[in-house]
């Protein structure tokens, strides 16, 4: 009814999600952010590109940050702010990301050789996001920040 | 798989278009959970409308409002409470209304929502509660065995 | 429900060992998909299509297991390939770098008259 929204910035519109940490309830983040960028337009390879890292940071969340403690949330809280969609995924922080993992680029002929061949997941991310940020949350855990802007 | 009880929570302004997201949220959740498709679309449409309500009447549009919904599932009985923060008491139709009587002018236009939750969830309970804001609780029971 | 999220089957057209994957490669599908490729390679299959089908959600645990079949199809001589994946999922596989070690093909069809093709030249 009222043009004006007093509290916010009238341009910021914000949903929040709170899941359990086990595998597969990552499923509903991707689920709403995708149904999110799809009204604000964006294409369908975004869409499938945000899917992706928005797994991978639920995943995340869920395995090393939370340590599968069904107990323990994932928060996924998405900003649209004009023509960018902000997610942030934070955890409990039982564990803290590795600054190497921020960095590293990881190689396939060399994940071939290990016996564990995954550690794909923040690389993933970062590549498929347009800004991305791993900090520390206010809580103590880890808050993974990623904008994906819409192109016209 | 699943013991205890699981579950999530969404909250979004009261914008209409936002109960989209909130209808897909509920939908994975149940398709997660082992529902089968036809219960999924009722659930869907039931959650839609209740959110609809939320913003449109709870809320009264307003944005800054926000709307909580809570989904659980315990292995057997799935819950979604949709609770808004406005001040205005949603009706609570006791016998819904027919869409005949709606067209023929005898009842307002309005209220299909209602009469859709209730006809589509297993249990629909409209809560005026405490504090400012309703809750409308839908209910679904896991069917170990098919209905005819 | 989660361990039914990916349903994995096995058929043999010509000399090529076909491995359906339909629905979403992620860390559950990992048993299923290693003893397909399993009982492919005891029956001696030469080359080996990974056929992807309703595949909405690969992730990077999924992305490992396939990494683990590379690994073992370089070891034990064998050609892959595969098929049928979404163009957001050819990108991230190229990305990844699995497309240096296995063929993408669009669909199944491409990938089985090509591979034909090459096991005749």
């Amino acid at each position: 009814m009222s043009d004006d929204t007093k509290r916010s910035k009238p341009s910021e519109k914000m949903i929040e999600l709170r899941l359990p940490s086990k595998l597969g309830y990552e499923r509903v983040a991707m689920d709403a952010a995708a149904s999110l960028a799809s009204r604000m337009g964006f294409e369908t390879d975004r869409v499938s590109a945000l899917k992706t890292a928005v797994s991978e940071a639920v995943t995340n969340a869920i395995e090393h940050g939370n340590q599968h403690d069904e107990a323990m949330k994932v928060v996924v809280l998405l900003t649209v702010r004009g023509d960018e969609l902000i997610v942030s995924v934070t955890d409990q922080g039982h564990k803290t990301i590795d600054e190497a993992y921020v960095s590293r680029v990881p190689q396939i002929s060399e994940a071939m050789k290990r016996d564990d061949k995954g550690g794909w997941g923040i690389w993933l991310i970062q590549e498929l996001m347009d800004e991305v940020e791993f900090t520390t949350a206010p809580s103590g855990g880890n808050q993974v920040r990623m904008v994906i802007h819409l192109e016209r | 798989m699943h013991n205890g009880q699981t579950s999530i929570e969404l909250i979004f302004p009261s914008i209409l278009g936002y109960e989209v997201v909130a209808r897909r949220v509920v939908a994975t959740f149940a398709d997660f959970v082992g529902f089968d498709q036809a219960r999924i679309d009722d659930l869907k449409t039931a959650v839609g409308e209740a959110c609809i309500n939320a913003i449109e009447h709870g809320n009264q549009l307003q944005p800054d409002l926000p709307v909580y919904i809570t989904s659980s599932y315990d292995g057997h009985r799935f819950a979604v409470d949709v609770s808004d923060t406005g001040t205005n008491p949603l009706a609570i139709i006791k016998e819904p209304k027919t869409i005949e009587e709606k067209l023929a002018g005898a009842a307002s236009l309005r209220g299909m929502g209602m009469m859709l939750m209730a006809a589509l969830a297993d249990e629909f309970i409209v809560e005026p509660s405490a504090a400012p804001g309703n809750t409308v609780r839908l209910i679904w029971y896991q069917r170990e065995v098919a209905h005819t | 429900m989660l361990e039914d999220e990916l349903r994995v089957s096995t058929r043999v057209i010509g000399n090529i060992a076909v491995i359906d994957l339909v629905g979403d490669v992620t860390t559950f599908a990992e048993a299923k998909i290693n003893a397909a490729y399993q009982e492919m390679s005891q029956n001696g299959a030469q080359q080996i299509l990974l056929n992807f089908r309703q595949n909405d959600y690969i992730n990077s645990a999924g992305i490992a297991i396939l990494i683990g079949i590379v690994t073992e199809v370089t070891r034990n001589d064998q050609k892959l390939a595969f098929s049928g994946l979404s163009p957001h999922f050819q990108k991230i596989f190229r990305m990844v770098g699995l497309s240096q070690y296995a063929k993408i093909y669009q669909d199944e069809q491409e990938a089985l008259t090509d591979l034909q093709d090459a096991a005749t030249a």
